[in-house]
């Protein structure tokens, strides 16, 4: 019943959608290389799953999503947590954080590939620039949120030392908070998969994307387009249930 | 919990605190505070906001660091917080990723008890406060009584020396207050800890504590040391429990009235 109620209002945004690209279809007579109609485009998607191609273009895009997702968990949470916790660490690193935040992962995609060749490094480093900031930046304010009162009860019932305080107190309090940077940050990496793979990919939906537009196939541009929305909110609703479940109400 | 429970004694030298404004301003929250607490007693600090009746709590639980003087538990100056004094804060803080029945025995986790020993005596004492129904329930499920009762239960499982609460029940209404006082006598009856309450309520004070201490503010001193032996459990309405009310108010009272005083001649209040 819920999922119903929950997937409805996409199904009413998708027909919107399609509704409106048919029209503009149909009342600009557009070229079909330039606005191909929508059943050209479910045609497309169609032959994609049946040789198996589109499989493997979603495959590669979220293999690497995940893979730099979680080497930016690995660094940004202890980072973050380390610079919520001692404010001289924090005002030493932050304005190095805040230097590099507003450069976008596209402009990076030069130095990785000086750096790291054609090969699968480069697109995962571009992935993970654009994943990294929401991690820290959320666990810092996690951190910096757990109420006082909380490290003081978890002092005074046996957490005399910084780890010990840490681990039983600090880090379960900012949880909620950080899996929002988790949640967050999977969304901006998924969509820098285009900038990623625009570094000579020879799969992934933002290959297909690329490729497409090469070779004058919108239909297969929008095809790769569609996918990535719909895939980014499928996503988006599994770190929505974590999110729900870690969240105990206050 | 059977055998009489290792309780020490404190006592306070000198003790004062002067906090720094961001301005730079020295504002004095305690004046120099000469105490001797005995093993056992159940103390309650009643005063106006501001007197220092929580800074002397949050020195005694190791949260703050007095700018002069020292305390001392059991001869020892007291230098951090320790499990052995337990806090009952007033926003209860329970630890809410942890069900009720872990919060409890996330002390007695801390001492090394065996997981086994430590929820059979978290039971016990949720028994003890009437939440046995609740323990696997998590904190935002409860109410702000239920929470407290929880808080109360969670410092006594460990067995502290002494238990320093801040104002427990002032964010409840009257008729929780009053079960959740009945409930602290009991179980003060039963282990014999040294309490030191604190409270804004004289009723509440004369109710619970053998000893009432009054402060007054601006800078905090002890103005009244009030011993209370009226047999538990007490009445309101007695003319004993009345005449000790009267005592302390009557102390309150001139003490209001010299601030408004200072105010309305328009001289800074020191």
């Amino acid at each position: 019943m819920t999922l119903i109620r929950v997937t409805l209002p996409y199904l009413y945004a998708s027909i919107a959608i399609i509704a409106v690209w048919q029209a503009v279809v149909t009342f600009t007579s557009a070229h079909v290389a330039i606005l191909p109609p929508p059943a050209l485009a479910a045609q497309t998607f169609i032959e994609l799953v049946a040789t198996g191609e589109i499989f493997i273009h979603i495959q590669a895009s979220l293999s690497r999503v995940i893979a730099a997702w979680g080497l930016s968990a690995l660094i940004a949470v202890p980072l973050g947590l380390a610079m919520g916790r001692w404010r001289r660490f924090e005002n030493i690193v932050d304005p190095v954080v805040e230097l590099f935040r507003p450069i976008s992962p596209l402009a990076w995609i030069p130095l990785a590939i000086l750096w790291f060749g054609i090969s699968e490094t480069g697109k995962i480093f571009i992935i993970f620039v654009a994943t990294f900031f929401p991690i820290l930046l959320n666990t810092v304010s996690g951190v910096k949120g757990v109420d006082k009162v909380l490290i003081r009860a978890g002092q005074v019932l046996g957490c005399e030392d910084e780890w010990s305080l840490f681990r039983k107190v600090i880090l379960p309090a900012s949880m909620p908070t950080i899996i929002v940077g988790f949640r967050i940050a999977f969304g901006t990496g998924w969509a820098a998969i285009i900038a990623a793979e625009l570094v000579a990919a020879q799969s992934g939906l933002g290959y297909l994307i690329a490729d497409g537009m090469e070779i004058l196939r919108s239909d297969l541009v929008m095809v790769g387009m569609a996918v990535i929305g719909v895939l980014g909110v499928l996503i988006d609703s599994v770190f929505r249930v974590i999110s729900n479940h870690c969240d105990w109400g206050t | 919990m059977d055998e009489a429970p290792q309780t020490k004694a404190i006592s306070i030298e000198q003790l004062a605190m002067t906090f720094e404004s961001i301005e730079g301003e020295k504002v004095e929250a305690l004046h120099p505070v000469d105490l001797e607490i005995s093993a056992g007693q159940f103390v309650a600090l009643v005063g106006p906001s501001g007197c220092g009746k929580s800074t002397i709590l949050n020195i005694l639980a190791g949260f703050l660091t007095p700018t002069q003087g020292q305390a001392l538990v059991g001869g020892e100056p007291i230098k951090k917080p320790s499990i052995d004094r337990g806090v009952v804060f007033q926003d209860y803080a329970l630890f809410p990723w942890l069900n009720i029945i872990d919060n409890v025995a996330f002390g007695l986790e801390r001492m090394g008890v065996g997981k086994k020993e430590r929820l059979e005596i978290a039971a016990e004492y949720l028994g003890t406060v009437g939440l046995q129904d609740f323990a696997r329930k998590k904190p935002s499920e409860l109410s702000g009584g239920m929470k407290q009762r929880a808080a109360i239960a969670r410092v006594f499982a460990t067995d502290p020396s002494i238990i320093l609460m801040d104002e427990p029940f002032g964010a409840l209404d009257a008729l929780t207050r009053r079960l959740l006082q009945h409930q602290l006598l009991e179980i003060w009856q039963k282990h014999k800890k040294t309490i030191i309450f604190v409270t804004h309520s004289v009723q509440e004070a004369v109710y619970l504590a053998d000893r009432v201490l009054v402060m007054t503010a601006r800078p905090g001193q002890i103005k009244l040391d009030n011993p209370i032996d009226l047999p538990y459990p007490r009445e309101f309405t007695t003319k004993a429990f009345r005449d000790h009310e009267k005592l302390i108010y009557d102390v309150l009272d001139k003490e209001l009235a010299k601030t408004f005083d200072l105010e309305s001649k328009g001289r800074h209040v020191e």
